[in-house]
């Protein structure tokens, strides 16, 4: 029985999946998944255990069969997501603790080397991929330039499910892939959005007051963020968010 | 007549960064030639464009609004009409080529130039109407321009910079000289603004902050969020209507369009809904505003779909019906914050409408409004114009660039429309409140490189002394009769010196006031280098016995004193720091001189000859606690009478008579070398030098018994004061003053030690630095001094000689009247001198004086005219770096001990 609830996935993606593997996780890619990305996850990860966050450390990175797989610590424990599942009368009371371990990331400036934030968006709004028409991707570009140069560590998916409260009884912020330097109220945009397609309106409202309140930025600005985030989101996510998510997008400044 | 009109204009495509640079490359070309073309050329081509654009107003709009889906065609026609016939009727008679502006008589020009290549940033909001505006503009200043449409609008918008180019172009302008982008792009845009010379960008802020990082000089300007208060007093049909008007117009899509509007008073407010109710304004019922502000706003961000939709269709999104008629939506809300939806600029007849109390809760909103979404825009108030101190407090309060009154904002905040002097522009810059380079409404004054020609000029000089000055001998009591007789003073004061006093000086004084029954009493307590307590002293009792005329009777202490005791007792609050404070140009101080005169007229009566003060602005006064001398100077502390009378100084001892003397005779020679010297001060120079080399050492040897020679030193002396009172000084009274402060020699003395070797230094024909003074050509002291040699029948065939002969003949005069030849000769100790020495120079070096003197000193020069004066010329010992270390160091340990 342990055995198989160690083999059990922790999850799964379009080209990977994780698995526990005794005391260890390993994050395992198929072998379309291109080498560079699997090792600069890799890095990025190692970049952000320098800091004096809590987050497993990356232990391999090791090939079998053309497929590449991240080995790293596993963290004993269950996920801000599982708890708010068995407890949903106290979900204003993780999004809280949430948004306090945001603010915490968002505490440490970036190592340098962290890839930027605001390349990482260019390139998506500049994807042929992107459904957008040439006006409302002028629209995002523009904006997207006028946001201001931060260096704040981004973790880019800050999110109950990437949350684990430790058997240690410490919080470990887990799955680091779109880790960045850039702004926090871009992450806070993520975050209201992930929050908004998963658990609705009305926890996405109470998160967003309360990050904006401890961070002390002005929900205006994180609501900037917000079409940006969304044009990011369609790149990968269901036909149904897409149709959410496309409402967002139109928008225009102010002339 | 369109497939024509574009075949006449076979241009490349821009739709890569390669052929945008291509292009570019062509442009350059194009606005070389075009910046060589005359004003009359341009004004050519500038009306046949804005007239194209005009002919043209119709097909753009339409063209715009099927293009954008946005405004109304009717409303566009207007923009395009107002960008091009307003524009072209603002500046049609404006100079914007070679030379606009000129003043020969102060010797200045300035000349337009053109930047360069535009590139100009165009918004979907007014796509026609801001393209005609800015190709216009750009054509008046003789300036390439470069479009960059938004990918929504770019064909009306590339469409309207064809019909201004055409029109150009067939008006004799080069090709090329407007140019777009055909596949607009973000990547294209930032491309564009990276090439080209200055950014003009209207739109969203996205884009205003990319051109003002671009690194290129950007115009760009900011959103508005304008709220509309209507005072109480406001006509309140002409408000209403106002504000459906300009809120409607082309769909609310203006900038300056009105986004909120707060009645002053229950009563204003309920007149104002009634109002709104009968000119087509919809009040939504809580329910509705609760669907508008879903519908046109999404996460804190405009929707994009509203905007330049009419009433009924936004309602429609929204999900419920308006009746027929119906031109603005108004939501009656409570909320200023942004997280009320209708607190945004909305671009649509969408209106937010609050409640006030008072005018100044009224204000207290706006302000927030266009904190959060409209700083340095626009504001508007409806008021009744007698309303003064409300409407001073509006426009005080708003943070916005443009407050426009009783006006609809759209119309009003454009310009010329509703006030005529505000400048017509599609282009409203937003200044450092909207983070803007710009408050104005942009024009062609912001594409224009202004060059002045500023020719050299020289500065209006003066010739200032007091309005009295009486000579010859006996002429005191004559003059004194004035007093009496024309100017009926009845109450004297007379400062003077204690020796004086009592060698009856100062009695004949007393005696002809008695005799005009002018009382008089007499402060006789002056000292030498007067202190300011004295000083203070003496106006103390000027105060207590309110004399009409001051009388300084003695030397410069005495007069100086005088001097100081006048101006505490006409401004006992006068502040000596501030009034010692160094200028540069008397006439550019910081410090005003507070004004004299107007308790009591003075006269002055010199007994020696002299310091000149009878005749000068000047007095020295020394702060007797600190130690610190105040040189003050103004034309205020010129005396109003001055009598030389060569009466009151026939008994000079012979150690004054050298002492003042020479004196005379460096206050003559500086005033002539001086950078400031003119005719009119030369002339009386000259006369002092002259008469003082002849008259002193007789006046010296022989005092009393020749009487002639004492005359000509009288006259020498209040000659030379007249010269210097305008000419200035220079750097040997700058040295004299510290030397007479640290080392207690007199001020004549201390002169007189110094004089030739600073008219060595001056007569440097190429000297480290020369005077910075407009009059003062080249270094010409070197001349000037052989001048005034010749004058004094100095021999010599060159300049040179005259000169080494002038030296010859001062060092002559001097041993005749015993000055000793060096510092070091009158006892001055070797360590104290040195030990002071890099404090003395610094000092002098920034002594009032040393401003006038030809050649500017260096610190270092001034220590090394110190060393020669001390030692002698040529006897400067070879390790006077190793003295100087030495006798500071110990200056400092002895200190140390005394502490």
């Amino acid at each position: 029985m342990a055995e198989n609830e160690e083999k059990r996935p922790l999850a799964e993606h379009e080209h990977k999946k994780v698995v526990r593997d005794g005391d260890a996780v390993l994050k395992q890619f198929d072998s379309t998944y291109p080498k560079a990305n699997v090792f600069n996850e890799a890095l990025n990860q190692v970049r952000v255990e320098e800091t004096d966050l809590n987050l497993p450390h990356v232990r391999d990175v090791r090939q079998h069969d053309g497929e590449w797989t991240i080995v790293m610590d596993y963290i004993p424990g269950k996920t801000m997501a599982e708890k708010m599942e068995e407890d949903p009368e106290h979900a204003e009371d993780y999004i809280r603790q949430l948004v306090e371990l945001q603010c915490e990331v968002h505490d440490h400036e970036a190592p340098d080397l962290l890839p930027s934030l605001r390349e990482k968006m260019r390139r998506k709004l500049a994807s042929g991929e992107l459904p957008v028409d040439p006006s409302e991707r002028y629209e995002l570009q523009s904006r997207l330039d006028s946001m201001p140069r931060h260096k704040k560590l981004i973790h880019g998916d800050f999110e109950p499910r990437n949350i684990i409260y430790g058997e240690d009884g410490k919080m470990y912020i887990i799955d680091w892939s779109h880790a960045s330097r850039g702004n926090a109220s871009a992450d806070a945009a993520k975050t209201y959005m992930v929050l908004m397609l998963q658990h609705g309106k009305d926890l996405a409202d109470f998160y967003l007051n309360e990050f904006s309140q401890e961070a002390e930025i002005p929900k205006q600005l994180i609501q900037r963020w917000t079409p940006l985030m969304a044009a990011s989101h369609l790149l990968r996510t269901n036909e149904r968010h897409k149709e959410f998510l496309m409402g967002w997008l139109d928008v225009m400044e102010g002339q | 007549m369109a497939r024509k009109r574009k075949a006449t204009v076979a241009t490349q495509v821009i739709d890569s960064v390669d052929a945008l640079e291509a292009k570019m490359v062509e442009m350059r070309k194009a606005q070389a030639e075009f910046a060589q073309f005359s004003q009359e050329q341009v004004d050519r081509i500038f009306e046949a464009a804005a007239a194209a654009a005009a002919r043209q107003r119709i097909p753009l709009a339409v063209d715009a609004v099927k293009e954008t889906g946005m405004g109304i065609a009717e409303d566009k026609v207007i923009k395009n009409h107002y960008a091009s016939e307003y524009i072209y009727n603002k500046y049609k008679d404006e100079k914007t080529c070679g030379v606009i502006e000129e003043d020969t008589a102060l010797g200045y020009k300035r000349v337009a130039e053109p930047l360069g290549i535009i590139g100009a940033v165009i918004p979907t909001t007014n796509p026609t109407s801001t393209a005609i505006f800015k190709t216009l503009i750009c054509l008046k200043t003789r300036n390439a321009i470069i479009i960059s449409p938004h990918p929504r609008a770019k064909d009306c918008t590339i469409e309207a910079a064809r019909v201004v180019y055409e029109a150009a172009v067939a008006a004799g302008a080069p090709k090329n000289i407007v140019a777009w982008i055909d596949q607009p792009s973000l990547e294209l845009t930032n491309a564009l603004m990276k090439n080209v010379d200055t950014i003009l960008a209207t739109g969203g802020p996205g884009m205003v902050t990319s051109a003002y990082s671009s690194g290129r000089p950007a115009i760009g300007v900011g959103p508005g969020n304008v709220p509309a208060i209507i005072d109480e007093t406001a006509d309140i049909k002409m408000a209403v209507s106002s504000i459906v008007l300009s809120k409607t117009f082309d769909n609310g899509m203006i900038c300056a369009s009105e986004q909120s509007v707060t009645p002053v008073g229950e009563e204003t407010y309920i007149a104002v809904k009634e109002e709104f109710k009968k000119r087509g304004g919809y009040f939504l019922t809580p329910e509705e505003i609760d669907k508008v502000r879903k519908t046109i706003v999404v996460n804190g961000n405009l929707n994009a779909k509203i905007v330049g939709q009419s009433a009924k269709t936004i309602a429609n999104m929204a999900g419920f019906d308006v009746p027929d008629g119906t031109k603005i939506l108004i939501g009656e809300v409570e909320s200023v914050d942004p997280s009320e939806e209708f607190a945004h600029e909305k671009l649509s007849p969408v209106l937010a409408m609050y409640k006030a109390d008072t005018f100044e809760e009224a204000i207290s909103k706006a302000e927030r409004l266009v904190e959060d979404g409209g700083y340095g825009h626009t504001s508007s108030l409806f008021i009744d114009p007698a309303q003064k101190d409300r409407l001073a407090k509006f426009y005080d309060a708003m943070k916005t660039c443009r407050v426009v009154i009783n006006s609809p904002s759209s119309q009003g905040g454009i310009g010329d429309l509703y006030n005529f002097y505000l400048t017509p522009s599609l282009t409203l810059g937003c200044g450092s409140w909207g983070r803007n380079s710009v408050s104005a409404n942009v024009g062609v004054k912001q594409l224009l490189n202004i060059k002045t020609v500023a020719e050299r000029r020289e500065n209006m000089l003066w010739f200032r002394v007091p309005e009295k000055v009486y000579f010859k001998q006996g002429c005191m009591p004559i003059a004194l009769d004035e007093l009496g007789t024309e100017m009926h003073k009845k109450r004297a004061f007379i400062v003077t010196d204690e020796f004086l006093f009592k060698n009856g000086y100062v009695a004949p004084v007393q005696e002809k006031l008695d005799q005009m029954g002018i009382v008089h009493t007499t402060f006789f307590q002056v000292q030498p280098d007067p202190t300011l307590g004295s000083a203070k002293q003496g106006a103390k009792e000027m105060r207590a016995f309110e004399p009409d005329v001051i009388i300084a009777l003695g030397g410069g202490s005495a007069m100086d004193a005088a001097k100081i005791m006048w101006v505490l007792y006409e401004h006992p609050d006068a502040d000596f720091q501030d009034m010692a404070m160094r200028f540069m140009d008397i006439r550019k101080r910081i410090y005003q001189f507070p004004k004299m005169g107007t308790k009591a007229y003075f006269v002055a009566i010199p007994t020696t000859a002299g310091t000149g003060s009878e005749m000068t602005p000047f007095a020295v006064i020394t702060d007797e606690s600190t130690g610190i001398k105040y040189p003050l100077a103004d034309y205020q502390l010129l005396p109003n009478m001055a009598i030389v009378d060569v009466d009151n100084m026939m008994n000079q001892p012979p150690g004054l008579t050298a002492a003042s003397g020479i004196d005379v005779l460096t206050h003559a020679i500086e005033a002539y070398a001086s950078m400031m010297a003119s005719p009119y001060t030369d002339g009386p120079a000259m006369i002092a030098t002259k008469d003082t080399l002849e008259s002193l050492p007789a006046a010296f040897e022989e005092g009393a018994k020749n009487l002639n020679a004492r005359k000509k030193m009288a006259n020498a002396s209040c000659l030379a004061g007249m010269a210097f009172a305008n000419a200035f000084l220079g750097v040997c009274h700058s040295m004299a003053h510290k030397l007479g402060a640290f080392h207690h020699l007199p001020h004549g003395v201390a002169n007189a030690v110094l004089l030739v070797e600073v008219m060595k230094f001056n007569a440097a024909s190429n000297p480290t630095k020369m005077g910075t003074f407009p009059q003062y050509e080249y270094p010409h002291t070197l001349q000037r001094y052989a001048d005034l040699g010749r004058f004094c029948g100095i021999p010599g065939s060159t300049n040179q000689e005259v000169f080494d002969n002038f030296i010859k003949r001062i060092e002559e005069l001097k041993e005749r009247i015993g000055i000793k030849n060096t510092i070091q000769a009158y006892g001055i100790s070797e360590q104290d001198f040195l030990a002071h020495l890099d404090e003395m120079t610094m000092l002098a070096f920034d002594d009032q004086c040393t401003g006038a003197n030809p050649r500017y000193p260096l610190m270092s020069e001034i220590k090394h005219m110190y060393l020669v004066a001390y030692y002698g010329e040529g006897n400067i010992p070879a390790d006077i770096d190793e003295r100087i270390r030495q006798a500071m160091e110990k200056q400092d340990a002895e200190t140390h001990e005394e502490e």
